[in-house]
């Protein structure tokens, strides 16, 4: 007999994967709806690695789903509320084109919700999952925030977005999780870390709403993502909250609440929000402050590099530090200054904050405070300055946030040209490039050209500098390995002497050898074993050396290359530096020439 | 003369006929009784008191009694009469009321309103009036409440969605994942309790989310260059970059439009008149020109254009030549074949060896594009439909805009935008073409004699002037 011919497509790719149009005849769904649960569900259309087996024979793209997915959606139970809620629509429609609107109307008001909080733990069965995808969701909560109420958006998502925003920013304050901040065109990026999760997130700059040409996004699916992503924050803020030992929800300003009626103009609902995130939220009864994280233990590991260990050790100490940086500061910020990020990190390390109450609500204290250690000011010059405090400017604030220090002020006071405001986020393994000795200073605290703050007159700075840069340069790169070879060739020196002594004596001095054998014979006091630090490291290098040798032979390549290519980058980072240091090194020259014609000139005219 | 009818005999063959001859009066009269006696009631069943009087007094008394009810009751006035006579059923419509005595079976058949009952003309003035003082009737002021008390408790049953007041995370424990807490129990093995987990509470296997939607970061590591006080060569950077970019765009359009319009060939108008004319001629005769009259010699000979072929057979010697010709070809290509044999034994070595150079080659090749393909692959933008995801462009910040100063900042770019596209190249949208509804075009214009034009107003003017 013959067996049955296998028909196409009945196995495989064929069967693993289905159309959209497919699908939604399977779940009985509309494409709008199917759009809508999918998003919530979090169910993606599939990229097969055959798209004509997987499109049973059919060209061009299609948009395909999983049919495993399609499976799982289909024991939803939201599928039901949506067919009738199809129902419910259909009401609303007829309403509509018989003109009954009072009907319509009631109908709109009573419009069934539908309770996607099942689908949040879903998603993300443990709450690092969960915060681990918080980066889009805080990024769209954010931008939504700042919106008004626009055609294919529920009216009461963007005051959710504010509120959960807010509480979010609470809890961050809260946690002190606050790592890094990059103030870009694109506004405001914040770098948090909460359970070992790193989250990135965006907020616009605080400008009048930017209306949203239609043709670039589909509003209606953003909002959908919105209304997911605003489900999940709201338990995640919860969570945190309750891991913190505070009240949820806190209580905040009034404006938060979605059955506010009454008009409040933007400005004003600004103020309120940001006057929200100055206000200190109720702890939990009979709950103590957060409990400190232990010290940090090592375990030196077997196989682990000793150094990585001490690093993440001083990393750990940094944020330790950063943590309580603007502890029992008090800050004051002028009219002129964005506010909302100034006082979402300021409250972040502990410090205080107010601000003009004449103009906005919710200043804690006044301009006149004389405990107030630093003013913040975004103008070139100001009227009336009290002595006891620090006219800075706003950029102070984030630089000292990504230095995890207290910078010095003297390149912020008010009025000063800034230094530019890098990036916290640059790749810190890609060290091998050549940093101008400002960025190091910026990114690195502890490396400090001395005499750049202290020195009274520019060229003795300029000298002191230089200086500075000569011995850092000679130190890291050069010195250590010259060292070493020279500590090396002592060394063999010290050992070659006695070998060619025995060599070049002849047998004459044998008795002289016995005496001396006799002499090592007797018993001498010990001597502890001193251990020669530059001898161990001779030994690491060798050792490192024969580990090269044991490189696979298909990787020797590369590896050479690799070596060839540091080898490279360190040769130019050494040019770049010492161009620079010529550079400088002119410019003190010329300085120093034109003052002391100044002085000449002077002395002339004096003398005249 | 009384003569017995002869019993005549008829057929009863069919219904009719059966109908028609039989006689069924007494069984009609017994009906009929039954009838009266349901509508009078049953003549058996009746009590005594309702079917005979006793007559106390005699037959002359009884004129006297009537006159004195007359006496002892107050005479009615006029008025009274008339109220009472309202009152009773007028004798007109006597006859429309039931005589039997069996209940209608449709008890629900006739609804009478009482009366009141419909809001009159002159009701309906005084409830306005009422309503406009704020009276309102009872009725209505309880369904005001009642609505709102359902209203607000709807309202609040929305918010409840917004208030936040569960540890999603928190419970660990069995009853969380819906195992009923009957069953909550270390003695219950778990396939038992997950058994009776309820459908719709159950966990349900699902395929890994697509790699892209995981491992591709939600929001990108920003440029050092788009700070909002850049260092001078981080924003040279991004400049460079965003000159690339527009560099390597130029030269797709200029690509694109050499292989499209540039293929094709320009051709001016009189050009292409001639052409046209060319073609459209073809197979025409040419106007007649005497100076092409080159072959004076003919002699007015008629000459076919296509000169009729004639059929011409070959002969035998021919088509011998033919075939032999055609063998020669054959043998020599065979000697051919059978030579190259030969000396390809000799050429193995050879052969073998830019065989294996060419595999060699190849392998290598594919090696390559392999690299190549999954280094592309780690970037390449998902293809989940017909239309292209946008590729990511460098953020552009215009020198001009930089003040380093945060106050002047001003933001580029859509944020929103970002988001969408992100969410596009991460594979988590399909890419999409927007489509805008088109407004309906409607045409306007004026109903025909509602036009007015400017000499109507005119005309309209200088009558007003005329009237004043």
């Amino acid at each position: 007999m013959v067996s049955k011919k296998k028909k196409k497509y009945t196995s495989g790719e064929g069967v693993q994967f289905m159309t959209r149009k497919a699908a939604l005849k399977k779940l009985q769904l509309s494409l709008k709806d199917f759009r809508r649960i999918c998003i919530l569900k979090g169910i993606y259309p599939r990229e097969p690695r055959n798209r004509k087996r997987a499109q049973k024979g059919a060209g061009g793209i299609k948009t395909l789903y999983h049919t495993k997915d399609i499976k799982f959606l289909l024991h939803e139970p939201i599928l039901w509320k949506l067919r009738e809620l199809k129902v419910y629509q259909q009401k609303i429609r007829r309403a509509r084109a018989m003109k009954e609107y009072p009907k319509m109307r009631k109908y709109l008001r009573d419009y069934p919700d539908i309770n996607i909080d099942h689908i949040v733990k879903e998603r993300y069965p443990t709450f690092v999952d969960a915060l681990r995808d918080l980066d889009d969701c805080l990024t769209l909560c954010f931008l939504f925030s700042t919106f008004p109420s626009l055609k294919r958006v529920p009216r009461d998502q963007s005051v959710l977005c504010r509120r959960l925003t807010v509480e979010f920013m609470h809890a961050i304050i809260a946690a002190k999780a606050l790592r890094k901040v990059f103030v870009s065109v694109k506004g405001y990026y914040y770098q948090v870390e909460l359970e070992g999760q790193t989250i990135t997130w965006i907020v616009p700059h605080h400008f009048s709403f930017q209306p949203q040409s239609k043709d670039e996004v589909d509003f209606k699916i953003m909002s959908t993502f919105v209304e997911f992503y605003t489900m999940m924050l709201g338990f995640v803020n919860f969570k945190l909250y309750h891991s913190l030992n505070l009240v949820y929800p806190p209580m905040l300003t009034a404006t938060f609440s979605s059955d506010d009626k009454e008009l409040v103009d933007e400005q004003a609902y600004v103020a309120e929000r940001i006057a929200a995130m100055n206000i200190s939220i109720a702890r939990l009864a009979g709950a103590n402050d957060i409990e400190e994280l232990p010290e940090m233990d090592l375990f030196q590991a077997e196989g682990e590099d000793p150094q990585k260990l001490e690093e993440a050790k001083q990393e750990a100490e940094k944020v330790k530090k950063l943590k309580t940086m603007f502890k029992g500061l008090k800050f004051y910020i002028n009219r002129e200054v964005p506010r909302e990020p100034l006082v979402f990190i300021i409250r972040c390390f502990g410090g205080e904050v107010s601000w003009d109450k004449d103009h906005f609500v919710g200043a804690t204290f006044d301009e006149s405070d004389e405990s107030i250690a630093y003013h913040i000011v975004d103008r070139p010059s100001m009227e009336k300055q009290y002595l006891s405090r620090y006219y800075v400017q706003p950029q102070w604030v984030f630089d000292s946030v990504n230095a995890r220090t207290l910078l010095p002020i003297n390149k912020y006071l008010m009025g000063a040209v800034l230094p530019p405001h890098l990036s916290p986020f640059v790749d810190k393994t890609r060290d091998q490039v050549y940093k101008p000795p400002e960025e190091r200073e910026l990114n690195d605290p502890d490396f400090k050209p001395l005499n750049r703050d202290d020195s009274g007159s520019d060229i003795e700075e300029a000298s002191d500098e230089d200086e500075e840069e000569n011995e850092e340069e000679s130190d890291p790169d050069i010195d250590p390995e010259k060292a070493l070879t020279k500590q090396y060739q002592e060394e063999v020196d010290e050992d070659s002497p006695s070998e060619d002594d025995d060599n070049n004596d002849s047998d004459s001095e044998k008795k002289q050898l016995a005496k001396e054998k006799k002499k090592a014979m007797a018993v001498t006091t010990g001597v502890p074993h001193k251990e020669h630090p530059y001898q161990k490291e001779i030994e690491d290098k060798q050792a490192f050396r024969l580990r090269e040798k044991l490189v696979q032979k298909k990787y020797q390549k590369l590896y050479k290359s690799m070596k060839a290519g540091q080898e490279k980058r360190k040769k130019e980072i050494w040019l770049l530096r010492k161009k620079r240091r010529l550079h400088d090194e002119k410019l003190k020259a010329e300085k120093k020439a034109e003052k002391k014609q100044q002085k000449l000139q002077a002395f002339q005219e004096a003398t005249a | 003369m009384s003569v017995l009818k002869k019993k005549r005999h008829v057929s009863k063959k069919n219904k009719k006929d059966w109908r028609k001859h039989c006689d069924i009066k007494d069984v009609e009269d017994f009906l009929e009784d039954q009838r009266l006696e349901e509508r009078l009631g049953k003549f058996d069943a009746k009590p005594d008191s309702e079917l005979f009087v006793v007559d106390t007094e005699g037959a002359d008394r009884v004129e006297d009694v009537k006159t004195e009810i007359a006496i002892s009751v107050k005479p009615r006035s006029a008025k009274e009469r008339k109220r009472q006579n309202i009152q009773e059923i007028p004798k007109c419509y006597e006859i429309l009321l039931p005589t039997s005595k069996v209940q209608d079976p449709n008890a629900k058949r006739n609804i009478l309103n009482p009366v009141g009952f419909k809001p009159t003309a002159l009701s309906k003035i005084t409830e306005k009036r009422r309503a406009q003082k704020g009276i309102l009737e009872k009725k209505v002021e309880i369904a005001r409440k009642n609505r709102k008390i359902a209203l607000s408790k709807k309202k609040k049953l929305k918010q409840i969605r917004n208030t936040f007041d569960t540890d999603l995370w928190g419970a660990t424990i069995p009853e969380a994942k819906g195992i009923p807490s009957s069953l909550c129990d270390e003695f219950v093995p778990p396939e038992a309790q997950l058994h009776n987990v309820l459908p719709e509470r159950r966990l349900r296997p699902k395929p890994p989310p697509p790699k892209t939607v995981v491992t591709r970061a939600a929001v990108d590591v920003p440029h050092p260059g788009i700070s909002y006080n850049p260092s001078f060569k981080e924003h040279q950077e991004l400049l460079q970059d965003v000159v690339q970019h527009e560099q390597k765009m130029m030269k797709r359009q200029a690509h694109l439009r050499r292989v499209t319009t540039g293929m094709f060939k320009k051709v001016t108008q009189q050009e292409k008149e001639n052409q046209w004319q060319e073609e459209m001629s073809v197979g025409l005769s040419k106007p007649h020109n005497p100076a092409q009259d080159s072959d004076p010699e003919t002699d007015n000979e008629y000459k076919a254009v296509n000169p009729p072929v004639r059929n011409k057979k070959k002969d035998h010697k021919a088509r011998r030549k033919q075939k032999e010709m055609l063998q020669e070809k054959e043998r020599l290509k065979r000697l051919k074949v059978e030579k190259k044999k030969i000396t390809d034994l000799y050429k193995l070595r050879q052969l073998q060896s830019s065989i294996s150079k060419s595999e060699l080659r190849q392998t290598e090749e594919r090696l390559k594009r392999e690299a190549k393909r999954s280094e592309a692959s780690i970037s390449a933008l998902p293809a989940l439909n017909a239309h292209k995801v946008p590729r990511k462009e460098p953020d552009f910040v215009d020198p001009q805009q930089l003040t380093g100063d945060l106050r002047k900042t001003t933001s580029t770019g859509n944020l929103l935008r970002d988001r969408y596209e992100s969410l596009q190249r991460r594979g988590a949208l399909a890419a999409a073409k927007l489509m805008m509804k088109k407004k309906k075009r409607v045409k306007s214009y004026f109903k025909a004699g509602h036009k007015v034009t400017d000499q109507d107003v005119e005309r309209f003017l200088t009558r007003r002037k005329a009237t004043k």
